[in-house]
């Protein structure tokens, strides 16, 4: 290197115009505007601290610095609600408290901070930009007075830059504003080449940052007698409990707590509610609380005595008959709790038909067609679908009906999982309707109608 | 340059000093024309409706001249605490626009006339236990007529005596030049902004907040302090504008405090807007019905306010927002004048939908009514002002920052 620094100092460093040194901002303020008025544009001043009207006195412009602002601004506001829009609302639209997928006032903020943060750093960088920074050397550095700007001096710089400069003219224009003095601005020919030290510097920084790696390295690697070693203690041991663990807090000790009486969690409405049900599930309860009461009492007494008395206490307490084996002791429904109209009845026929009538026929007498290809195969096995019509079937109450056509009987799936609760009781009517029909009475026709009938 | 020998007239005209009588007749005819309106306009069935309506209306208004005094108040209070020079030639206005306030605690009778009478009118809780929610019941600790008289007259205490000390020291200094006396006064500013700060926020919760007791919001006081900061930045900037129409304080106010009133003015929209919905946001996200209960009254279609609501959101953030976001439009004295008028109407539209959405359904009586007795608030609000000012200047002359004011420059662009 040493041999190549003799050819670079023969080159005379270049000129950038001259600059003037005053004691005072007047001055200083003085002497812009007497250069501005000359028609220099390229020029600038340098001072310990931030003079009023500076910039109206060497022309500077009005900066478009705000218009960056603005427009980053207004970037960040849609960005943030375009985002979370398309987030919420459009990629994976996900219900979060309750709420609309789109949400605008949950929005608001995010935009407020995108608008923030866009607006802000577009700032910082296009001021930045405008200024032509960072700028590591200035040919103003080369002028050892010029140390004096961060103290007690000012400075006024014309570039040579500038469209209308003249070596010569500037020199004695700037002399005649009664500054310190005036020198050339050269440029700064120190070796621009980075200093060795810096490549050695960050080398050694680099090593040191492999350090932990290769310590953590080694520990997963070795063997060792040391206890583990917790990073996050309380994280690793939280003082909580998993599922099926026991507890001291609760005299059954369970940690898994049965929901409160009286409540429903949510989402298990359906197990709640008659309306999914088609029995009353508090009434049936209180039903079975008295059964449940009988059973202790009868496991209470002893030997005979208590099995001979069972019967008739069983006889008191329940003269209705408790049915069939199997048949569920529940508080049906005996009004159906949805609204019989023309429009759910049509829902109920179509349903049934679709569903139900390949079994037990079109109008309910157990004879569908798959019934009557099982019947005609004669196989011996298959079981004659149940008529609607049949006196047991007529008795039953509708929210009986619905349990049937909800879980199913016998050979019958459930149709929980095809039909809705609302189709569900669709059906439940259409078959009260098909019962109805097939075991009318002449009074059951309106009288206009009764004329029509007997006519045939 | 010496200040207090600037060649200018700061005394107000005497032509707006002579109609101040006739202002104040016309304010009053205005708010009884306002109980005749709604007295008229309520339905027959129900008599008591003509009343609430009026007392709210009337609650409405009294809070909406008397936020922007009470944002004079604070600008004083505030420009001495921080040592500010730039404020020197407008602080006056707003000392006398603070000192109005004694006038306002007299205009308090009404409100007190709606607690006492204990027919709930205005405050549902002042009927007392027994005939109100249980939930209001419970806070009737608070919120009873003895204690709630108790504390507006704390309130309205501690804000007469920081005018009147203000006022009157300023224009002692006019006499005087001491500089002690804004030394004084900068001492004292600190502990008044403390009390002034718990005076507001307890008078927004006790005189707007429990018109619907069963709703609270912490922030209320904050609410109506952002509303009252903006409003009263319009009315300063409109009372200077009106001042240099007619050739006073033309060299006293330039175009650099214009700015910074302007910039005050546009940051208190925001501000306004980030209370107003900081508010809303958290009740909306949380949906805890005693919580959204004052929303649902205002937002629930079958009331109609809602349109208000989302006026209020285009007129009183996002238009005058970018309206008065521009350089150029601050430093214009002539159109941020037009946007001051706008501020104030706003402002009016703001303090509506906090008060009468709680009386019930809008109707066209109900807000005709509300409007006229706006008129006749705002008349009154102006002969107050001219009777506050009389002959005194309003430029503190011999402020020993005035020459820095007046020397005050903008950063430039």
């Amino acid at each position: 290197m040493s041999d190549h620094k003799p050819e670079k100092k023969a080159k005379p460093p270049r000129a950038f115009g001259w600059v003037a040194e005053y004691a005072d901002d007047n001055k200083l303020l003085e002497a812009a505007r007497k250069v501005r008025d000359s028609g220099y544009t390229r020029t600038d001043a340098f001072t310990p601290f931030p003079v009023h009207g500076i910039d109206e006195a060497l022309g500077i412009k009005a900066t478009v610095l705000p218009w960056f602002t603005l427009c980053a601004g207004a970037t960040g506001t849609c960005i943030a609600l375009i985002m979370q829009w398309w987030m919420n609302a459009f990629d994976y639209p996900y219900i979060i408290s309750g709420k609309p997928f789109a949400s605008w006032p949950a929005f608001i903020p995010v935009a407020f901070e995108l608008t923030i943060l866009f607006a802000a750093y577009t700032t910082v960088i296009a001021m930045l930009g405008l200024n032509g920074l960072p700028k590591f050397s200035n040919p103003m550095f080369t002028n050892p007075k010029f140390d004096r700007a961060t103290d007690d001096r000012f400075f006024l710089w014309v570039d040579s830059r500038d469209k209308y400069f003249n070596t010569e003219k500037v020199k004695s224009l700037l002399e005649s504003t009664g500054p310190i003095s005036v020198d050339e601005v050269r440029e700064d020919d120190s070796p621009s080449e980075i200093p060795k030290m810096i490549f050695s510097a960050g080398l050694a920084l680099i090593l040191l940052a492999l350090v932990p790696g290769a310590i953590v390295l080694r520990m997963r690697a070795a063997r060792s007698d040391q206890p583990r070693w917790q990073v996050f203690f309380d994280m690793d041991f939280q003082p909580k409990k998993k599922p099926q663990q026991t507890t001291t807090l609760f005299a059954d000790k369970r940690v898994q707590r049965p929901p409160v009486p009286g409540t429903v969690a949510r989402g298990e409405l359906e197990l709640a509610d008659p309306y999914y049900l088609g029995y009353d599930p508090d009434k049936t309860a209180a039903l079975e609380a008295t059964e449940a009461t009988r059973m202790v009492a009868f496991n209470a007494q002893d030997g005979a005595a208590a099995a001979a008395a069972a019967p008739s206490a069983n006889q008191a307490a329940a003269p209705a008959p408790a049915g069939a084996a199997g048949e569920p002791n529940y508080a049906w429904l005996t009004e159906a709790p949805i609204e019989a109209t023309e429009e759910l009845f049509a829902l109920g026929k179509k349903k049934f038909e679709t569903n139900c009538a390949v079994c037990h026929g079109y109008a309910g007498y157990g004879d569908g067609l798959v019934s009557q290809r099982a019947t005609n195969l004669a196989q011996g096995y298959w079981l004659q679908p149940t008529s609607m019509h049949e006196d047991r079937i007529q008795k039953q109450s509708v929210g009986r009906i619905y349990y049937t056509v909800t879980n199913g009987k016998g050979k019958m799936a459930g149709y929980a999982s095809s039909l809705t609760p609302r189709e569900r009781w669709a059906v439940v009517l259409y078959v009260r309707a098909l019962q109805r029909s097939q075991n009318a009475s002449i009074e059951d026709v309106p009288e206009p109608k009764r004329a029509e009938l007997s006519s045939k | 340059m010496a200040a207090n020998t600037l060649n200018d007239n700061v005394t107000m005209p005497a032509s707006w000093r002579a109609k101040a009588p006739l202002l104040l007749a016309i304010g009053l005819c205005g708010v009884l024309v306002s109980l005749g309106l709604f007295h008229f306009g309520s339905s027959p069935e129900n008599e008591a409706t003509g009343f609430r309506m009026f007392f709210h209306s009337y609650l409405a208004n009294y809070i909406y001249c008397l936020s922007f005094c009470l944002g004079a108040l604070f600008f004083v209070l505030v420009q001495h605490v921080v040592r500010a020079g730039w404020s020197a030639t407008v602080r006056r206005v707003a000392e006398l626009l603070a000192y109005t306030i004694p006038f306002w605690a007299v205009l308090f009778a009404p409100i007190l006339v709606a607690v006492f009478t204990n027919h709930g009118h205005l405050y549902e809780w002042s009927k007392g236990a027994g005939e109100i929610p249980a939930i209001v019941e419970m806070k009737l600790d608070y919120l009873n007529p003895g204690w709630f008289l108790f504390r507006a007259v704390v309130y309205f205490a501690i804000w007469c005596v920081a005018a009147r000390l203000y006022f009157r020291m300023s224009r002692e200094q006019d006499e005087t030049g001491s500089t002690e006396i804004t030394l004084k006064l900068q001492r004292w500013a600190g502990p008044f902004i403390i009390m002034f700060a718990l005076a507001l926020n307890f008078a927004a919760f006790d005189w707007v907040m429990s018109t619907d007791a069963e709703w609270y919001s912490t922030i209320f006081g904050v609410y109506i302090f952002a509303a009252g900061m903006l409003s009263f930045f319009a009315v300063m900037i409109l009372t200077c504008y009106m001042m240099q129409r007619n050739g006073r304080m033309e060299k006293y106010v330039n175009t650099e405090h214009y700015h910074d009133l302007a910039k005050f003015q546009f940051g208190f929209i925001v501000f306004w807007s980030y209370i107003a919905f900081s508010q809303f946001l958290l009740y909306w996200y949380a949906n805890i019905p005693e919580e959204t209960l004052w929303y649902k009254h205002r937002l629930d279609l079958s009331t109609g306010w809602r349109p208000l609501a989302y006026l209020l959101i285009a007129l009183h953030f996002a238009v005058p927002f970018l309206g008065t976001l521009p350089r150029a439009v601050r430093r214009n004295k002539n159109l941020l004048a037009g946007w001051a008028c706008f501020i104030l109407v706003v402002h009016w539209l703001d303090m509506t939908f906090l008060v009468m959405p709680n009386v019930g359904p809008a109707s066209f009586m109900m807000l005709l009514g509300h409007f006229v007795c706006w008129i006749g608030m705002v008349s009154i609000f102006l002969a107050f002002f001219m009777y506050r000012v009389g002959e005194t200047p309003m430029v503190a002359t011999r402020d020993p920052w005035l020459p820095d004011s007046l020397a005050y420059q903008q950063m430039p662009m």
